[in-house]
Parts: C-alpha cells; sequence; structure tokens
C-alpha cells in the first residue's frame, strides 16, 4: 500500500544528508544555507511544504490540547514538550524553504479542524495526538525516500526519530505496545496530503 | 437559478470566441440609472445580489483592466486578484484599490466522474482529460502556482486538453461532461454544485486568492461608484459573498486596551478589552495558554492558569497578535 524505507537506506541518507550537522551549529541555519548553495528540485520544494503543513497541523493540535487543560500533569508535560519539539520540526523545515528563497506557510495559512470532541478528556486528546504522530512519522519517512538531495536530508531523519518518540510515548499512554513494527510504514505525497486535508476547514 | 446559470454557462462557452478576440462578455443589457462594474466572471452570480441596478461586465480580471486601461468607460473594477488593480493605480488609471474578498482553489469533476477521480493526485494518471484556464487570467494563474507548490505541474499539464479564458468556461466545460476535470474557484462550486463534485486542493498548497476593486479614476459617477464599494464592504455585502463559497476578509490584527483585576491569582477569571478579538485562537500569560472565552469582538474573559507567572498577555488571531502590558500574577 505504501512505500517503505529500509533501516539501512535511513541510515545511509541520514549519515550523508545528516554528517555535517553533527558538527556544529542549529539545524535550520545550516539547512537554510545548504538550499540556498544549491537550487532544490521542484519535487523536492513540493515534499518539504507538505512537511511544513504537517507540522503547522501538529503545533496547532498541540497548542489546542494543552490550552484545553484536560489532561493530567504528566501527560500535560508530554503535551508541552511535543509542541515544543513540532515547533523545533517547523523552523527546521520551514527554514529550508526559507533558505531556497520560497515563503513557508506560517501558523493562519490555514484553518485546522477536529472532530467534535476531540480536547474533550484526556483519552480524546491522546488517541488525537496519536493519530497525528504517526501521520508525521509516515510523513518524514516517506520524504526520506523521496527526496532527491542530500543535501537535505539530515533535518528530516532527525525529526523523523524525534516523531517516533511521541508515537512510542502516545501508544504506550494509551495502553499500548511501545514497541511496533520493526519498519514503521511510509506515506507516500498524496497519503499524506489526504490525511492532512482531513484535518482541515 | 441554478439552470439559469448553467444555461448562461453554456453561453460562455459558446462566447469563447469573442472573449479570445479580446472583448469582455457582457452579461446584462440593464440600463439602469446604476453604475457600470468591471467584475471577473466568478462574480456572475455574487453582484447582482448585492445590487441588482447596475450593468456589470463579466470577463477575464486581466483583459477587463486593459479595457479599462484602453479607456472603455466604467466605474469600478472589481479583479479577482490583486495585481491587476494595482498596475492600474500604479498608471494613475484607477484610485487605491481597496481588498474586499478571498477566494479557494478547487478542482470539479463532472457528477458522473467517468475518470474515477478522488484526489488531485489523480489528475496525474496518464488519459485523464483535463480543462484549466490560461495562465494569463487570475484563476490560470493560481492554477499553474498551486501546481508547481505540490510538485506536479508538469505531469498535469500532460493531461491538459484545453485552456479557457475564464473560470465559468473550465466550470461549463466539466459540467458538460466534456472533460474529466477542471480548476475553478471554489466559489463556482458552491453556487451551482448540482453538476459538478468538488474535490479539494490541499490547504498546505493553497495560493492566497484575495479579490480587489478600484474606482476608475475618470468615472463620472464617483460617489455612485463608493456607494456601491460601500454596499460590498457591508457585513451584508460579505455575507453574500461568503454564502456563495468565497472567504471573508482576514480578520484584523487583535488589540488589547484594558485588562481588568491588572493582577490577578491562578483560577481568577479576568477580563480583556480589545478590539477584533473574535476569532482568537489562544491567549497565553507569559507564554502560558489560558483557557479563554470570547463575549464579543471587544471582550473576552480568561483563567489565570495555575502555572501562570507574571508576564505578558499575548492575544493571538490568525492575522497577528497583541501583547499587554505586564500582568501580575499572585
Amino acid at each position: 500500500m505504501s512505500a517503505s524505507i529500509t533501516r539501512g537506506r535511513l541510515l545511509s541518507r541520514s549519515a550523508k544528508g545528516g554528517a555535517a550537522l553533527l558538527v556544529a551549529g542549529s539545524a535550520v541555519g545550516r539547512l537554510a544555507g545548504v538550499a540556498a548553495a544549491a537550487p532544490l528540485p521542484t519535487t523536492d520544494l513540493a515534499y518539504v511544504r507538505l512537511l511544513v503543513g504537517v507540522e503547522l497541523l501538529a503545533s496547532d493540535f498541540y497548542t489546542q490540547a494543552v490550552a484545553a487543560s484536560n489532561a493530567n500533569p504528566a501527560v500535560t508535560w508530554y503535551l508541552k514538550r511535543a509542541l515544543l519539539n513540532e515547533n523545533d520540526h517547523y523552523a527546521s523545515v520551514s527554514g529550508i524553504l526559507t533558505g531556497a528563497g520560497q515563503t513557508p506557510a506560517v501558523a493562519g495559512d490555514i484553518d485546522f479542524s477536529y472532530p467534535a470532541g476531540s480536547f474533550d478528556s484526556q483519552a480524546s486528546i491522546l488517541k488525537l495526538a496519536l493519530r497525528l504522530e504517526e501521520l508525521s512519522l509516515g510523513a518524514y519517512l516517506g520524504a526520506l525516500a523521496a527526496l532527491q538531495s542530500p543535501a537535505i536530508m539530515g533535518g528530516p531523519a532527525r525529526i523523523a526519530a524525534s516523531e517516533a518518540q511521541h508515537v512510542a510515548y502516545f501508544t504506550s499512554a494509551l495502553g499500548g505496545k511501545t514497541f511496533k513494527s520493526s519498519f514503521p510504514d511510509a506515506l507516500t505525497i498524496d497519503q499524506v496530503s489526504d490525511a492532512l486535508d482531513a484535518y482541515t476547514a | 437559478m441554478r439552470f439559469s446559470r448553467f444555461i448562461s454557462l453554456l453561453v460562455l462557452v459558446v462566447s469563447c470566441g469573442l472573449l479570445a478576440a479580446g472583448g469582455a462578455l457582457a452579461r446584462s443589457g440593464r440600463t439602469t440609472a446604476g453604475i457600470t462594474v468591471f467584475a471577473g466572471s466568478s462574480m456572475t452570480t455574487v453582484l447582482p445580489q448585492i445590487d441588482p441596478g447596475n450593468t456589470y461586465s463579466f470577463g477575464s480580471s486581466t483583459t477587463l483592466g486593459t479595457q479599462i486601461k484602453n479607456g472603455t468607460p466604467a466605474d469600478v473594477l472589481m479583479s479577482a486578484n490583486t495585481t491587476v488593480p494595482a498596475s492600474l493605480y500604479a498608471a494613475g488609471v484607477v484610485e487605491k484599490p481597496v481588498n474586499f474578498t478571498r477566494n479557494t482553489l478547487a478542482v470539479v469533476v463532472p457528477k458522473s466522474n467517468p475518470a474515477g477521480i478522488t484526489s488531485i493526485y489523480d489528475l496525474t494518471k496518464p488519459g485523464v482529460k483535463i480543462d484549466e484556464a490560461a495562465s494569463t487570467v487570475p484563476v490560470g494563474s493560481y492554477t499553474v502556482q498551486v501546481l508547481n507548490q505540490m510538485g506536479i505541474n508538469a505531469a498535469i499539464q500532460a493531461n491538459v486538453v484545453s485552456k479557457e479564458t475564464s473560470d465559468a468556461n473550465v466550470v461549463a466545460k466539466v459540467a458538460l461532461g466534456q472533460v474529466d476535470a477542471g480548476f475553478v474557484y471554489l466559489s463556482d462550486y458552491v453556487i451551482d454544485p448540482t453538476q459538478l463534485t468538488l474535490i479539494k486542493v490541499p490547504a498546505w498548497a493553497q495560493p492566497k486568492i484575495t479579490y480587489a476593486l478600484a474606482i476608475v479614476t475618470r468615472s463620472p459617477n464617483q460617489a455612485a461608484a463608493q456607494a456601491f464599494i460601500n454596499k460590498v464592504l457591508s457585513p451584508a455585502g460579505q455575507a453574500i459573498f461568503v454564502k456563495d463559497g468565497f472567504l471573508p476578509l482576514t480578520a484584523p490584527v487583535p488589540t488589547i486596551t484594558k485588562v481588568a483585576p491588572a493582577h490577578a491569582a491562578p483560577g481568577t477569571t479576568v477580563t480583556l478589552t480589545g478590539t477584533n478579538l473574535t476569532g482568537t485562537t489562544s491567549v497565553t500569560i507569559q507564554g502560558v495558554p489560558a483557557k479563554f472565552k470570547v463575549v464579543s469582538a471587544t471582550k473576552l474573559t480568561f483563567v489565570v492558569p495555575a502555572k501562570a507567572k507574571t508576564g505578558t498577555i499575548t492575544v493571538t488571531n490568525p492575522s497577528g497578535t497583541a501583547k499587554s502590558a505586564s500582568f501580575t500574577v499572585g
């Protein structure tokens, strides 16, 4: 159903694209510099725009989840931490676009909407958080399988790892098994786009 | 109403040759005392509802702008973008433009949907027949913009079988089943969904589609033109646009004029007074989100969160943020 990426390929790409990132400085600044130095293919820019949309959805969701104040202190801590992570992810992927001379979408450009009752209880928040994190993880794994420019793969690879941590926490918080598939599904760009659309007004 | 619009769309298709020759399609032959309005064809249905007493000429905003520049008599230009009025303003042909509504790009397919299209990505499949407007008119320009944003322009263009001079022509060809899909405005679908099925263009790839209008500088009917513009911008006029599938103008940035009480303990309900508060999406105290309730456009209440610390109150809506002076917690 969906394209998948092997662990070896992921590590290989992470090593190629991400090695420089580990040296020094922020991921955002460096990715922007890379994008400015070498024009990115149109398809890569399209994928990055989609990832910007994914991060805006995640940030919007966690902002509302925290504001709802329906989770216990421990869960709220993770919701706030996830929000912080997603805001950092947004800065990273939007930085790729900025570096390429493009204007990334910002909060307010997209009106998100959620199923009724999404923020009414801790359980409903956790369930939707898990669904959105699985979407994010699939989006980044799909991006890593589809991006053509090795120079911009480092950020998405590290973000995918972060999203996987979120998936693990929310799975556990809902009473599920933290470890699931050895190879989580990667989603294609159209699968992610259609899934994202379900949360837009 | 819907049937008559469908017939008018058929007429538009037949009239393609006239449009190609550069003539704007004069939809109405009214000779009332109203003004003459040149407007993009996506407003064919909505404007007569706002003021039936005017004479309207609907067509490509680009073509209409050129005609006004060349001296064709008109009182108001209403364009499906901001660039045409801006260029005419720079040339001294129109007064300062004013934004008056927004729109969204959409894909429509015939009700029968013979190509089985359920996603915009299905349009890249070989053999799908697509209709779009030429890139010289606003809706065509927006279409190219979206497809480039999505990285699928080349694949889509390989399936384009016809390019039209307006969104209305695209709607008509899709409704007649002459093509499998077409790119139009959401408002084109909303005002007559009986013949069409809507396929959403992803929000992450949507362009900012803002409409602008301007009074023609040499118009002898300046006062009447301004009165019409006031009708368009009035709550009643804006409501008609929204009913027909257009988007409301972006809410103005909020402001904060007063917070009472000026200091409060966690759990206390505080009243915040300001402007443009209706669309508030968040209220935070020094970054800590607070539960809030919008009372009116000028008033909202919030509860000081348990972990709030003394600092700035920030109110956010989709257009921006407002920050207060320091609020003392405790």
